[in-house]
């Protein structure tokens, strides 16, 4: 930049708020209780409920680490100030890996495939036993899993490394990692929400399926990123170093994505209703029945519309009690999808939704918080050391 | 052609920090009608220039919702009006089958009208318009301040763009 303005760069160090970490405790005391009485007292709830709560926070600690890596191979150096947001959430990744083993003890009550009574019954989900069979659920899993963290480990722990020793080639090395876990991403997350969600009505297939819970993904990842960037900005904490610039470029990104999900979402389903084919409509008579024809209609609402035209304009772009709203409503949507993917596969044509699901949602709210700020009270809240940073400190978005 | 141009002084630099300087120097003398040439954008220039934000998206905004209402129309009137078929047992007037194509018009309008906005708004075609000097699609950038605008005064403007380091200050048309 030619003018030098003078700008005031100081970043603090992240004390986690008191009453936000004895809330996240709070959360994590509920869930847990809610965990125990419903093993005992309503075990299929109990598992539903777990199973969205899971895929929803696996989304958000995977949303983080996919932004960071795209972010790496296009050597983006506006996001640079802001990367350590993203990096907070991949802290979450680890435990996808105990809670996954977790959800193995509701095996039996989510996935009928696994039952030999169905299997024998059923020649179209006995065709699929070479696939859905459940050591390699869980081998799949596992891979998954294993080599988000391993990615995470590589990825996240290079760019704190360069915290303290400031060489600039951990950048460079990163790129080759990034572009790796973008393919491993593409291949086994697919796997992922096929063997999570998809499998829950084993005769049901949809070639897309993947590509549309990551577009769920990664807008819900970019609405947390722009909560958590609102809010930082206010506290003061990353002063100079995260701007009004990155929020705008962060929202625009949210707003791309909410046309990415119902470019996704519309695909999917307007090729299964045009063709009529038996075997592709089930999933959606199932939605369409009863009171979830009205939670898939406020998906189109509220997950694209209100969203696409709420951040369309410039200035509500850089209001942030907007920005907050819109988030939130992003990821309350995103929750709702998920809950949408699962719930009718059980409750036909009932809306159900109550204590169990709000109960283990909170735990594991509480776990994901208390992850992201550990996260920030070990490290500091900004890569100073980036060879980039002067790029995300100049960043300005043109009219 | 040659009336629809402005006579004027240009002043040129060599360097994208003088222009912006420049600019802002310019408009601080109270000078609104001036205009500053560069092959690129150049970050911080419509601050600078203090030029406010183009009235472009309102165009493209509107003609979507032209284009978003036009498809529908279209859609509606062939395929349950005018020439009403029977597809695979689907009510005429079937939405999901319309919205690709509304989405396709709402894209088309939108993007053709902002172009066709963008000519409108920068008085194009320019078919041969004055040089102020070649090397101004390349490494060079000017100040032009037409002779119409307030307080235009040839000899203080000159004096000014080279206290300010223009290369060269020069009369000409733009």
């Amino acid at each position: 930049m030619a003018e030098h303005k003078h700008v005031d760069l100081h970043v603090s160090k992240f004390e986690a708020p008191a009453k936000l970490k004895t809330l996240s405790f709070a959360l994590v005391a509920i869930g847990l209780l809610t965990f125990v009485i419903g093993l005992m007292k309503n075990p299929d709830r109990l598992w539903t409920s777990y199973l969205v709560a899971f895929f929803f926070f696996s989304c958000m600690g995977l949303s983080g680490l996919f932004w960071i890596a795209i972010n790496n191979t296009a050597k983006a150096g506006w996001s640079v100030s802001i990367r350590r947001f993203a990096e907070a959430t991949t802290s979450f990744i680890p435990f996808i890996l105990v809670f996954g083993l977790v959800l193995l003890l509701g095996f039996k009550k989510l996935f009928i495939w696994a039952d030999p009574a169905v299997i024998a019954s059923n020649p179209v989900i006995a065709a699929k036993t070479a696939y859905l069979n459940p050591t390699f659920f869980v081998i799949r899993l596992l891979i998954f899993v294993v080599g988000c963290m391993i990615f995470r480990w590589v990825i996240v722990g290079n760019s704190l490394k360069q915290d303290v020793s400031g060489d600039e080639n951990l950048t460079h090395k990163n790129v080759g990692p990034a572009i790796g876990f973008i393919a491993f991403f593409a291949l086994m997350f697919s796997f992922f929400s096929v063997d999570l969600l998809m499998s829950l009505l084993p005769t049901w297939y949809s070639t897309i399926f993947g590509i549309y819970c990551f577009s769920g993904l990664f807008q819900a990842g970019l609405a947390f990123l722009a909560i958590v960037i609102v809010l930082m900005r206010r506290s003061g904490l990353v002063k100079g170093y995260v701007t009004v610039e990155h929020q705008h470029d962060v929202v625009k990104y949210l707003k791309g994505f909410s046309i990415f999900w119902a470019y996704i979402a519309f695909s999917q389903f307007m090729l299964m209703w045009y063709a009529n084919l038996p075997e592709e409509t089930e999933y959606y008579i199932m939605r369409s029945l009863g009171g979830w024809m009205s939670i898939s209609t406020a998906l189109l609402i509220f997950r694209f519309v209100v969203p696409f035209l709420a951040l369309l304009p410039r200035a509500a772009k850089r209001n942030d009690a907007n920005v907050i709203l819109v988030s939130v409503l992003v990821l309350i949507m995103q929750y709702v999808d998920i809950y949408w993917m699962v719930y009718p596969n059980f409750f036909d044509g009932q809306v159900t939704f109550g204590f169990w699901e709000i109960g283990i949602f909170a735990g594991f709210a509480g776990i994901f918080l208390l992850c992201i700020m550990n996260f920030w009270s070990k490290h500091s809240l900004v890569p100073v050391k980036d060879p980039r940073m002067h790029e995300a400190l100049n960043h300005h978005v043109a009219y | 052609m040659a009336a629809q141009y402005t006579k004027g002084i240009a002043g040129i630099w060599d360097n994208e920090a003088g222009i912006l300087k420049a600019a802002r120097k310019t408009r601080e003398m109270g000078f609104t009608k001036f205009d500053a040439i560069s092959a690129y954008p150049i970050h911080g220039m419509e601050e600078a220039c203090g030029i406010q934000r183009s009235w472009i998206p309102y165009v493209t905004f509107i003609a979507g919702c032209v284009g978003l209402m036009g498809g529908l129309a279209l859609t509606y009137w062939t395929s349950a009006v005018n020439w009403a078929v029977n597809i695979g047992g689907k009510p005429f007037f079937s939405l999901p089958a319309f919205v690709p194509i509304m989405f396709e018009l709402t894209v088309l309008f939108a993007a053709l009208s902002s172009v066709g906005a963008l000519f409108y708004a920068c008085k194009m075609p320019r078919i041969d318009p004055p040089v102020i000097d070649p090397d101004l699609s390349c490494h060079k950038f000017a100040i032009f301040v037409p002779f119409n605008d307030t307080g235009y005064d040839e000899a203080k403007l000159e004096r000014m763009f080279k206290e300010l380091g223009a290369i060269e200050v020069k009369k000409t048309e733009y």
